[in-house]
């Protein structure tokens, strides 16, 4: 133990008297440095994560855009059954979807805009729904209507324009719900789940009256 | 080097280096009782081992400990791309679709180079004659060409697509004479996506040209990424009359490039 003291003694005495400055300054250069860098660190974590709002691949912006896309083939077909409904119930409910839709696409299409994302995703439709059903062989979402359907609908005339609505949209709107209930599961942004349950609401409540429709025109 | 100095136990080397044992724990012992004593030097000399004052250990001690640097490099360099990783991901993602759309190559900003071509946003009916080809902008037909991803496998009316560019979409055209093969690539593009559509077009000076109101691109390939980028980019955002629908208007071809109007009630 005393030849250790002495080592350290004879240290002092003989070690060159100038790396002790330099080695010290650049001791307290790494630590301001590493403090620096640290201190960067953590601004970038806060920006990051406080007030972060959903980014490309989340299931809110993939529910924004494909249920924008399912809103307006919803759109079309409640326009054609506004124009030229038989029953006035048909066209006054299509009046109803049309408008409701329409603006609910605005609604979502402004999320987009708030969360610095573009209308249109990089991922294909569906994706951020896992566990639901997925995009049938030609692309379509749960209950859309095919082209032809479309078609069909656009040239049809009298009793078959209100059978063809009823049809077609009580699919569409069970297709809805299911999106729906898949971004209900996953998300806990307010803007979205208050949209999401009045979306939900108000298509089953729809689809009763359609039902009730399809009943009494037989 | 004073021993006092933090990072002691980066020296312990130079006094394991003596030669002699100590238990592992002493050496900072005596490390600590040797700053306590540095007006005792006399005690080497009291040793009376004149031979061993010359020893060299000190000059292992000044060695630079590179495992410490290496760490300090590690996490500087980590920490350094993560904040440029922040940096990076705040610019781009508050990047406006302007910047976005001036960032593709070759692209034509009409609304910069040439706003009076496109000012017209009148609705006129019948054929109408265009400066640009296929037209980016100017008076078009009541009804719009209905554009939620529609791929029409035949030439459709400038009027009409005209009219669906100013609600926002993207219309991508290509050379008839295109292999099926391209066309299908390009149709990958559209299908599916809301305000957009696709048609052939005759005459084309470039193999696919596509566009959005204000905004061409022609380039000489099916595989060019720009086009799917173009279309990302530019899909709603161009609207000239922001909230507007792609839904109905017309859906057919049967008429060519021929306009033809739709009922009041389908379109307009």
């Amino acid at each position: 133990m005393p030849s250790a003291v002495q080592e350290a003694a004879i240290e002092e005495q003989t070690g060159p008297a100038e790396p002790r400055p330099t080695s010290r300054t650049l001791r307290y250069l790494t630590l301001a440095v590493t403090a620096l860098l640290l201190l960067g660190v953590g601004w970038t974590a806060a920006t990051l994560t406080t007030g972060r709002t959903p980014g490309e691949t989340s299931a809110e912006a993939g529910f924004a855009r494909d249920m924008s896309r399912h809103h307006a083939q919803a759109v079309e077909m409640a326009m054609v059954a506004y124009a030229k409904g038989q029953d006035p119930a048909i066209r006054q409910l299509g009046y109803d979807i049309a408008l409701t839709q329409q603006a609910q696409i605005g609604h979502m299409q402004r999320w987009l805009q708030e969360w610095n994302l573009l209308p249109t995703g990089s991922r294909p439709a569906m994706e951020w729904m896992p566990d639901g059903v997925g995009v049938d062989a030609s692309g379509l979402m749960p209950g859309m209507a095919t082209r032809e359907e479309i078609t069909q609908l656009h040239e049809a005339q009298g009793a078959e324009v209100d059978q063809l609505v009823i049809r077609l949209m009580i699919k569409h709107h069970l297709g809805g719900i299911h999106m729906v209930d898949g971004v209900l599961k996953v998300s806990d942004r307010p803007e979205v789940v208050r949209m999401a349950e009045a979306m939900k609401a108000a298509q089953q409540k729809e689809i009763n009256e359609l039902r009730k429709l399809q009943q009494a025109g037989g | 080097m004073s021993i006092s100095t933090p990072g002691g136990p980066q020296r312990r080397p130079t006094v394991v280096s003596t030669g002699k044992k100590p238990a592992a724990g002493r050496p900072a012992a005596g490390a600590k009782a040797a700053s306590d004593k540095p007006a005792t030097p006399q005690r080497s000399g009291g040793g009376g081992k004149g031979p061993r004052k010359p020893i060299a250990p000190v000059k292992v001690s000044q060695g630079r400990s590179w495992g410490p640097i290496a760490l300090f490099v590690a996490v500087g360099v980590l920490a350094t791309s993560i904040i440029g990783y922040g940096a990076w991901a705040a610019i781009k993602g508050s990047q406006s679709w302007q910047d976005k759309a001036a960032d593709i190559q070759g692209i034509v900003n009409f609304r910069q180079t040439d706003p009076e071509s496109i000012s017209n946003q009148e609705h006129r009916a019948g054929k109408q004659e265009y400066k640009q080809s296929p037209p980016v902008g100017g008076p078009h037909n009541n009804t719009w060409q209905r554009c939620l991803g529609d791929v029409y496998d035949a030439p459709i009316a400038n009027e009409h697509a005209l009219h669906s560019l100013e609600h926002g979409a993207v219309w991508l055209t290509y050379r008839p004479d295109l292999p099926a093969a391209d066309v299908e690539k390009l149709a990958s593009v559209i299908r599916g996506n809301d305000f957009m559509l696709m048609s052939p077009y005759e005459g084309l000076d470039s193999a696919v040209s596509i566009q959005a109101w204000g905004y061409q691109l022609k380039v000489d390939s099916a595989d060019d990424p720009r086009i799917k980028e173009f279309a990302t980019v530019l899909a709603q955002n161009a609207s000239m009359e922001p909230g507007v629908p792609c839904s109905s208007g017309n859906y057919t071809t049967g008429t060519g490039t021929e306009p033809r109007e739709l009922q009041p009630s389908m379109g307009g």
